[in-house]
């Protein structure tokens, strides 16, 4: 069997998830074993000019240039992975979003800003279609791979549709609102085994919310546990402000 | 009662006897985690036990059927190649209450039901169980009476009560007798073990009282009228789906299996991990179907589960008494309100038709 051509890209992000893969040590080189990477800014020179069996894309599309690209490497991949917070949920760029544009650009470029053009953050799936999904901030590498070996078996991959808690209770944590603490745990996806948690730090809501989450009973539990709401409503846009876009925005 | 069966071990023996035993086996028992809240852990000395303590995070169950297991392995290069694994290891619970032991019959009889789960039961012979009692409410949300499950009922090899200075031990079975006899620590009780013994027995028929007000016999009929109650819709409203209830309840067992490949894309393997009837996917079928849409006919099928489906089926609760999903449900839902609110809606539906 002839070994899919793997490029991966990046758009606005810290290319932490990319050294996530780089870092990743002795499995690595099973994963090479599976793939031939063809186009990887992290960690090669070469690029490819024929088309991707697999792209998977990191960041996320704040301006019009950005749009493009992401449609020329729509084009010349047949399967398309977003990677990371900023690439399918739009992650900490989202937080653009809350302001207006023309403010964000003057404050980031000064008085040369319409020499910038930017348009409101969007996760990758915003723009174009994608096909597979691995979250987080960074990604947990155990899950790229799962996602990886569907792409190769060309079989869906279901990012799971419940909460970290789930994860975390099966790790026996105790509960941050045992502790008093505000956790996003209750109302994010889970599929990164409660990474944060079981090492003490708090879930953030990196992979984004379930499909279905219980807003009101969750603002019922953040009174119960006498933690401000917009404390917590702070917290969840620091990675999903996205989610609010409108279609036609 | 036979004198053979019960024996005392002094409290300071205790350590010497963790010691001994973990010298050829796993020992777990009760540790504290902080913030009020334990789990099975393992020990090598009495001085990380908590003797005290409230239900664990998770139940013993997690030695019975971890969270995740691997089932089978395959490989597909020549032909097909499957291998059934089991992993197990010897392990020794110490200080299990009698609502978990209550948690570990029903697993019994749901696995040993055909088609046998032979991992399970494989693993369960390797598990021998100290059971220890409890003299007193470990906290308000426990419902062990309603129940019967405060009083020991079997399922335990050795089992431990606290009479102060030192237990009185009950041997149920073989195994628990060669700890005992290996170990050279227990002694033949006296008069006085034995009086302290009933006595506290005794005490605990004043402690213990049916926590809702009904008569547990009442409890299936109940259900039984309460398909279409508006407690449920309440329960609607307050869920988040996280399963937490189900997760930490030492009578649920649902699981999925997943089937996971190797990079090779011809090796690899299916293992189970636990699931929960609260979440969002658990009953949704191809094509988008979900036949357990809401939460709160969710959250019911849960309670049904509990005391209604397993009475018709094994002709014994499924709730133990204790008191985790009402410990870790952050939205607040009590298994004790649940069943009150039932009772009460109940009760005011009978009113009317009298009056």
């Amino acid at each position: 069997m002839k070994k899919p051509k793997v490029a991966f890209f990046d758009f606005a992000c810290c290319e932490g998830c990319q050294l996530q893969v780089a870092n990743m040590g002795e499995h690595l080189l099973d994963l090479l074993g599976a793939i031939d990477v063809v186009e990887f800014r992290e960690v090669m020179s070469e690029k490819w000019d024929k088309d991707y069996d697999i792209a998977i894309v990191e960041g996320s599309i704040t301006d019009p240039h950005a749009v493009e690209r992401i449609k020329k490497i729509r084009q010349r991949s047949k399967i398309l992975i977003a990677y990371g917070s900023c690439a399918t949920i739009g992650g900490v760029n989202g937080m653009k979003n809350n302001f207006e544009l023309d403010d964000a650009r003057k404050y980031v470029y000064g008085k040369q800003y319409t020499f910038f053009p930017s348009i409101k953050t969007r996760a990758v799936h915003q723009v174009v279609p994608v096909d597979y999904f691995v979250n987080g901030c960074p990604i947990y590498l155990p899950e790229l791979v799962a996602v990886l070996k569907a792409a190769l078996k060309g079989i869906p991959y279901y990012v799971p549709d419940y909460a970290v808690c789930v994860e975390c209770k099966l790790n026996e944590n105790v509960c941050m609102y045992e502790r008093g603490v505000g956790c996003m745990g209750p109302v994010t996806r889970a599929g990164c085994n409660s990474w944060c948690i079981n090492n003490g730090n708090i879930c953030y809501g990196c992979r984004g919310m379930v499909s279905n989450p219980n807003e009101n009973g969750a603002k019922d539990v953040l009174e119960k546990y006498n933690i401000p709401m917009d404390l917590v409503l702070n917290k969840m846009n620091m990675y999903n402000k996205c989610r609010e876009l409108k279609d036609n925005e | 009662m036979k004198d053979l069966q019960y024996l005392v071990l002094r409290k300071d023996d205790l350590s010497s006897f963790i010691t001994h035993l973990s010298r050829d086996q796993k020992v777990v028992a009760p540790v504290a985690k902080g913030h009020g809240t334990y789990s099975f852990e393992e020990v090598t000395s009495a001085k990380d036990i908590a003797l005290k303590y409230i239900p664990t995070i998770l139940p013993p169950k997690k030695f019975f059927m971890p969270q995740k297991e691997t089932l089978v392995e395959y490989d597909l290069k020549s032909g097909l190649e499957v291998n059934a694994v089991l992993e197990t290891e010897k392990i020794t619970i110490f200080g299990v209450h009698t609502c978990d032991l209550a948690g570990i019959q029903c697993l019994n009889m749901v696995f040993s039901e055909r088609p046998k789960d032979y991992n399970y039961l494989f693993r369960k012979r390797q598990i021998t169980i100290i059971g220890l009692e409890c003299n007193d409410y470990c906290d308000e949300h426990a419902s062990c009476n309603i129940v019967n499950s405060n009083m020991p009922n079997g399922g335990y090899d050795l089992f431990f009560t606290d009479i102060g200075d030192c237990f009185v031990v009950h041997v149920n079975t073989h195994a628990g007798e060669e700890m005992v006899e290996t170990s050279k620590l227990f002694k033949n009780p006296e008069r006085s073990h034995f009086d302290a013994f009933m006595a506290l027995r005794e005490k605990k028929k004043q402690i213990f009282k049916n926590e809702v007000p009904i008569e547990p016999r009442d409890i299936p009929e109940l259900f039984d009228r309460s398909f279409d109650s508006e407690v449920w819709k309440d329960l609607e409203t307050k869920c988040l789906s996280c399963g937490n209830c189900t997760n930490v309840c030492p009578t649920c067992y649902c699981f999925d299996i997943i089937d996971d490949i190797n990079l090779d894309m011809s090796s690899g393997k299916k293992y189970r991990k636990w699931d929960s009837c609260q979440l969002e996917p658990f009953a949704k079928v191809a094509g988008g179907e979900n036949f357990r849409k809401s939460r709160a006919a969710r959250q019911r099928h849960r309670y049904y589960r509990k005391f209604e489906y397993p009475v018709a089926k094994y002709s014994r609760f499924f709730c133990t008494g204790c008191g985790r999903c009402s410990r870790t449900c952050m939205a607040g839902i009590k298994l004790k309100d649940t069943l009150n609110a039932l009772i009460k809606e109940r009760m005011n539906k009978l009113w009317i038709k009298w009056l």
